[in-house]
């Protein structure tokens, strides 16, 4: 039997997976935080990508499989710290999976790695380059990591890396900037704009990466769920209400309350809030038929539960 | 924009409802109507894959639709040539401000059968603009890049180019209806995405704010593509850039299928702008002789 390692597995969608994954391979998983109540048949270390640790996890589970989804996302820390753990976390695990003969990887990116800019034309393909540090400097680190994800790719023809960046995941579990902008009561909008925003249910990608390893899929991947609407439709249905500020008012406030640490957004992702990052998801579905279960409606219900 | 929870708002869209003329009532009805039966596929929440949302583009259609009735008094003709499906309208670019374009918008509109929403292509720098990147996207438009059009074409929507652009629009009275230079990008767009091209005439625009003077140094100083001088602009201050009330009629040629490959030389594609080209002139001759004045029908 196949065994496959989830980095970050304690997290929403990390569970959710390996539950899924539990079907048909054998699962392990690495995460900051412990895991309680697991599935017994799961074994989960506490470790750290870049230690030593991480590297004993590697050589004795030997693992056949890697799934990448152990970032940090979060603006808390200190940003020089979390650019280390994510992009050096990355490259050692890259390296360990060359050495160690892992034969397959998912690496969990994201569609924000584009960038919210304001001449993005509609659907975009994987081929376009990814801009999102020009305006959000913040998230310089995911850029990096899908880079290198890319080039590690290219460099090891003989292992199955899949990139796969998916439009904005919402559901139950997961967590993330966009599903706890959603789940707040108010949420605030900038005035005059209103772009398009994909959605995609967090069983649809926990399918979609348990296909990327059953087809061995190797490449760059938008994953695309079952359709879009504008950020104030999203908000309204998922049972938020937003609060139109004037630009001159927003970048301002943003700025200030973030560097007092009162809201979890820097300044850059407000780009988000004015200008759509739509995907183009063909090339995925030609590879392996994907469709999304999940329609926008459960989708938005699943944040309201 | 937030919707009124009741109360004042619903208060408001009586009373403007009512001080609406019963013509403008009727028109709007009318365009609820039109825009039930486009072919274009809207989600369950109103909206198609390109932002486009029937629902808001109503209000700002019901502008240029009065304006079409009963201010340019537009008629058509040939318009059942348009064929379903992908298609790319040619049109002349004339009149200082894009009047021209919104027309053929109401005419595809109300008289193409089934009725149709015309994407323009719009300057890559309005998504910038607060409030009307917005509606120009709820209106069915886009930014024109050819990535955006080939994305619209393989939809199968109709697209409209004016490949005159501003070189058409902000030409002087006495170049009316003298065809400016045409780019040839909307014939590799046909070519790559085997969409016929309709070739358009429009009669009437040319003359709807005839430029005396173009001060193009003034233009660039200010931010804008040109800095006309015409009969009411700038001496009338704001008012100086209404149009006069001039009767629009809209040509349209037979379809043209063309052959060959998006990469091919400027010179072969050339020979197929020019074939454009001149249907386009020939609808434009004969609105020209078929019209008894500028102002009548």
């Amino acid at each position: 039997m196949e065994k496959v390692l989830i980095t970050g597995i304690a997290g929403g969608l990390g569970r959710l997976l390996a539950r899924r994954l539990l079907e048909n391979y054998e699962v392990c998983g690495v995460d900051r935080v412990p895991w309680e109540g697991r599935p017994r048949s799961i074994a989960v270390h506490a470790v750290d990508l870049r230690k030593r640790g991480f590297e004993d996890v590697i050589r004795t589970e030997l693992p056949t499989a890697v799934v990448h989804m152990g970032f940090v996302r979060d603006f808390r820390s200190d940003l020089s710290r979390r650019h280390d753990a994510n992009v050096r976390g990355t490259k050692r695990l890259l390296d360990h999976c060359a050495h160690y003969g892992v034969q397959k990887l998912v690496v969990f990116s994201s569609g924000t790695v584009y960038g919210a800019l304001y001449d993005n034309p509609f659907y975009m393909d994987e081929d376009r380059a990814l801009e999102a540090s020009r305006g959000y400097p913040e998230i310089r680190d995911l850029v990096e990591v899908d880079a290198i994800a890319t080039t590690f790719l290219w460099r090891y023809p003989h292992i199955s890396t899949c990139v796969l960046r998916p439009v904005n995941v919402l559901g139950h579990y997961v967590r993330s900037m966009i599903s706890e902008f959603l789940r707040l009561e108010r949420q605030p909008t900038v005035m005059g704009f209103d772009p398009l925003m994909q959605f995609i249910h967090e069983q649809d990608v926990v399918e979609a990466i348990a296909l990327s390893l059953y087809h061995g899929l190797q490449g760059v991947f938008n994953l695309v769920g079952p359709g879009q609407v504008p950020i104030h439709t999203a908000i309204r249905e998922t049972g938020g209400r937003p609060i139109a500020l004037p630009e001159f008012l927003f970048r301002p406030l943003i700025r200030q309350l973030f560097a007092r640490g009162m809201v979890p957004w820097p300044e850059g992702a407000i780009d988000f809030l004015k200008f759509p990052v739509t995907l183009s998801g063909r090339r995925f579905v030609e590879a392996t038929n994907f469709r999304p279960l999940f329609g926008l409606e459960e989708i938005f219900q699943s944040l309201r539960d | 924009m937030p919707k009124g929870p009741g109360g004042l708002g619903n208060a408001l869209r009586d009373l403007s409802g009512a001080l609406l003329p019963l013509s403008a009532r009727g028109l709007g009805q009318e365009l609820e109507e039109r825009l039930r039966k486009i072919p274009t596929r809207l989600n369950e929440y109103g909206f198609d894959q390109f932002g486009l949302e029937p629902a808001a583009a109503k209000s700002q259609l019901l502008l240029s639709g009065l304006l079409y009735r009963y201010y340019f008094r537009v008629e058509t003709r040939g318009i059942e040539k348009v064929p379903s499906g992908r298609v790319l309208l040619i049109s002349n670019h004339a009149g200082q401000l894009p009047f021209d374009g919104m027309m053929l918008g109401v005419a595809m509109l109300l008289e193409a059968e089934p009725p149709r929403i015309v994407r323009g292509m719009g300057e890559y720098w309005i998504p910038q603009l607060p409030f009307v990147g917005v509606s120009a996207i709820r209106s069915g438009s886009m930014v024109g890049t050819p990535e955006n059009c080939v994305q619209m074409l393989e939809a199968d929507e109709c697209v409209m180019v004016f490949p005159e652009g501003v070189r058409g629009m902000n030409k002087l009275f006495r170049e009316r209806y003298k065809l400016q230079r045409f780019g040839q990008g909307f014939v590799r767009l046909a070519l790559e995405t085997e969409t016929p091209i309709v070739p358009i005439g429009i009669v009437g625009s040319e003359e709807q704010q005839p430029g005396l003077a173009n001060v193009p140094r003034l233009g660039k100083l200010l931010g804008m593509p040109a800095f006309p001088l015409t009969l009411g602009f700038p001496w009338l201050g704001p008012l100086g850039i209404l149009p006069l009330p001039v009767k629009y009629r809209i040509y349209f040629g037979d379809p043209l299928r063309l052959d060959g490959s998006p990469t091919e030389e400027d010179a072969q594609i050339q020979a197929k702008v020019d074939l454009v080209r001149d249907a386009m002139h020939g609808l434009l001759q004969r609105g020209r002789a078929e019209r008894k004045g500028i102002f009548r029908g």
